[in-house]
């Protein structure tokens, strides 16, 4: 803004400033209501939802999943996406840190004097996507289950399977539905409309690798590789 | 009129008792007598004549103004308090300017938001006070005392409920109030400072969140804290270094909670509150900015001066 | 300057200025200086991590095909936050690591760590596939605790370990790089040990 723009800027809220009406009592009552709304929310939040204490922390545990709070899911989930060993300390820092000294300087990146959203449709449209992308994370990063746990809806009779196929550490490197791992393994959540029962039993047998063999479970467990073998046929 | 006490009486407002060219304290510039509010020694006088009846005013009047004359006995008790502070402080200007600066035509309820941020930090404040007369920061004990705080203390549950869903409400307000900001444009001149100021607060939000969840020291405290502090030791260099200083050591130990509790309760919330204080008045000294779709009407001699 | 005398240097004012600088600057340093050192000291002392050997069991307790869990102490002043669980398995012929001197004997039993390389999560062993994963961020590793797939920068930590009179010890956690060459200073989750890596992390005093 060249000191022109800067003065008529300042003539006309001179201007607008002169036709508002005092912060006390107009603006004071907005407020005033406005907390006691907020008030009334989070008494109301703390009456329904509790404060929930899980178990006493236990680092030798090797169970828990561990996650953040929602507000920082959106990082979360950026650790997830983010794969190659290479890039994490991007990832955990670089990115965030990138995205906040532009937040810092934004008053100085953005020189254009208009103020309407639809007249500065950059600063509006990059605001949104942001927004969209924070959100998406967010999502995303609520909705990654434990890498142990398969949650998707299955028939009594492959329930066993399910639990063989979740305890077996396929989520380790595939997807299951919203849980597990994206790479390097395929996604198996249509697994079954790929391959039938009979490919699947040869793949687990005699993978590719990285993907160690089941072989060991076909021998020491037949039953429990036949109900795995079953389950994943179903998944379509 | 009558009702504000001398000093916050507005400078140029509607009062019609001040027929006698007063200051902006509402003082009598020729008043012999300096106590009393110049303003309030004229009608006295003009009031004793009509209820003595010398006027000629019927019963009406006489009740209208006797229920005035006993506003404004009440009124001076408190006005005379606040006279005397504003006599040795000097706070009456900056309180008026405060409370009846003009804000921009237009203004609507997405301006509260950051009086709804504030309110929700005193909340926390408030609410952090009481947990923090229970709370025991150490490894052994911490756990137990938030148990206690459930169980046995009186309300225990709600305030802490408060406490922890008051965080969440203070992150939503706060991103809703940068949100309201960024899109109105409020952070352009003169107002890039008050947005630098504000993201630091946003910052310091966050890292209020960060260090406050782990006294409660459950498993989910616990774990989030072990990745937060490694994703501080990334950075290379001087990133495990960063996360030696945040855990006390090189893994885990007996300082670690302490050093979050003093941040959590001390360093940041101070920080908080000094910009807080330095975001306000920056907010009263350039007035919030009218909506963008409000347009100033020119008058015509100012557009003809503008070319 | 007016007024100085034949070779005065330093006017009154300019003395008095920066006296007042001074005295105003020791002052300052007085008790800050000792306040940055106690925030600071924890970065320069390694008294907190535990050195000791740790009996774990007995040796008839492991086996060679796969890994036993067992806990172990990392700090001991801290009661139960300060243990954590270590996998333990009979080192065979193939654990021999570059680090190991031609000749020279290995180390009887490989006990890694739990803690995830990529940002300290707590990894879990599973059997069937024979690979450690993470719950967190998607990290696996094989059954000698290198990198299969995922964010972790490199192999799993692992501990120092003895076999005496029939009882197994483990004893300092070490880090690993890709090539399972042994790093004694073990460095924190996210820092990479490959190549230039290992001067963009160096070890720590506190380690």
């Amino acid at each position: 803004m060249n000191a022109r723009e800067k003065e008529q800027y300042l003539r006309e809220y001179h201007v607008l400033k002169g036709q508002g009406k005092p912060f006390f009592p107009y603006a004071v009552a907005k407020d005033s209501m406005m907390a006691v709304f907020v008030l009334f929310v989070i008494i109301l939040m703390a009456a329904l939802f509790g404060a929930e204490l899980g178990p006493k922390a236990d680092p030798t545990t090797t169970t828990y999943t561990p996650r953040p709070e929602w507000y920082f899911f959106f990082l979360f989930e950026l650790l997830r996406v983010v794969k190659p060993p290479e890039l994490v300390f991007l990832a955990t820092i670089g990115i965030p840190t990138f995205c906040l000294v532009l937040l810092l300087l934004l008053p100085f990146i953005d020189r254009n004097p208009e103020r309407h959203p639809l007249k500065r449709p950059i600063a509006t449209l990059t605001g949104i996507a942001v927004i969209l992308a924070m959100g998406y994370l967010t999502i995303e990063g609520a909705l990654a289950g434990a890498p142990t746990e398969i949650e998707l809806s299955t028939q009594p009779q492959y329930e066993a399977g399910r639990s063989v196929a979740a305890s077996s550490g396929c989520l380790g490197c595939h997807r299951i539905g919203h849980n597990g791992n994206a790479g390097p393994g395929p996604e198996l959540t249509e697994i079954g409309e790929r391959l039938r029962a009979p490919a699947i039993r040869r793949t687990l047998l005699n993978p590719t690798a990285p993907m160690p063999s089941y072989r060991g479970l076909s021998e020491k467990n037949p039953q429990q590789f036949d109900e795995l073998v079953q389950y994943l046929a179903t998944l379509r | 009129m009558r009702l504000l006490p001398g000093p916050l009486r507005r400078k140029n407002g509607n009062d019609k008792a001040d027929g006698n060219g007063t200051d902006g304290n509402g003082r009598n510039g020729g008043n012999g007598n300096p106590d009393i509010p110049g303003a309030l020694l004229v009608s006295r006088e003009r009031d004793e004549a009509i209820v003595n009846g010398e006027n000629g005013q019927g019963a009406k009047e006489q009740k209208a103004l006797q229920r005035e004359r006993i506003k404004e006995a009440a009124t001076e008790v408190p006005a005379t308090a606040i006279g005397w502070v504003d006599e040795r402080t000097g706070l009456g200007p900056f309180a008026r300017g405060f409370m009846f600066r003009k804000t921009p035509k237009g203004t609507n309820w997405f301006y509260t938001l950051g009086s709804a941020s504030m309110f929700a930090f005193l909340s926390q404040a408030v609410t952090g006070v009481f947990l923090a007369m229970y709370y025991r920061p150490s490894a052994d004990e911490a756990y137990t005392s938030i148990q206690h705080i459930n169980n046995e203390v009186f309300a225990g549950e709600l305030v802490r409920g408060m406490h922890r869903w008051g965080a969440t409400v203070m992150v939503v307000l706060v991103f809703l109030h940068m949100g309201r900001t960024f899109f109105f444009g409020a952070y352009k001149y003169p107002r890039e400072l008050n947005w630098i100021i504000g993201v630091v607060l946003v910052l310091l939000t966050l890292m209020m969140a960060l260090t406050g969840y782990l006294l409660p020291f459950d498993q989910r405290s616990f774990w989030a804290t072990v990745v937060a502090v490694n994703i501080n030791a990334s950075g290379p260099v001087i990133g495990p270094y960063l996360a030696d200083f945040l855990r006390g050591g090189a893994e885990f130990g007996a300082t670690t909670i302490s050093r979050f509790y003093a941040l959590h309760m001390l360093l940041v919330p101070g920080l908080i509150a000094a910009l807080i204080g330095a975001h306000l008045y920056l907010v009263a000294k350039l007035g919030t900015t009218a909506p963008p779709w409000l347009k100033a009407e020119k008058k015509r001699d100012l557009a003809k001066e503008e070319i | 300057m007016p007024g100085a005398f034949e070779g005065e240097t330093v006017t009154r004012r300019g003395l008095m200025t920066g006296g007042a600088l001074a005295a105003g600057g020791i002052a300052s340093a007085a008790f800050a200086l000792p306040a940055l050192g106690f925030a600071l000291g924890p970065i320069f002392n390694n008294e907190e991590v535990n050195d000791e050997w740790q009996d774990v069991g007995a040796e008839s307790d492991f086996n060679e095909q796969t890994y036993v869990a067992k806990v172990g102490t990392l700090v001991t002043n801290v009661g139960e936050s300060g243990k954590t669980t270590v996998y333990i398995r009979k080192a065979t012929p193939e654990d021999r690591s570059p680090s190991d001197k031609k000749g020279a004997k290995i180390m009887p039993y490989v006990a890694i760590s739990t803690r995830c390389a990529h940002l300290g999560c707590p990894v879990r062993y599973v059997q069937a596939s024979e690979k450690f994963i993470c719950p967190c961020h998607g990290g696996v590793y094989g059954k000698d605790g290198s990198v299969d797939g995922g964010p972790p920068v490199r192999p799993l930590d692992r501990f120092y370990t003895k076999a005496e009179r029939g009882r197994v010890y483990i004893g300092k956690r070490f880090s690993l790089n890709s090539k399972l060459e042994r790093f004694p200073h073990p460095r924190d989750p996210s820092n990479h040990l490959d190549g230039l890596w290992e001067y963009l992390y160096p070890g720590r005093p506190s380690t």
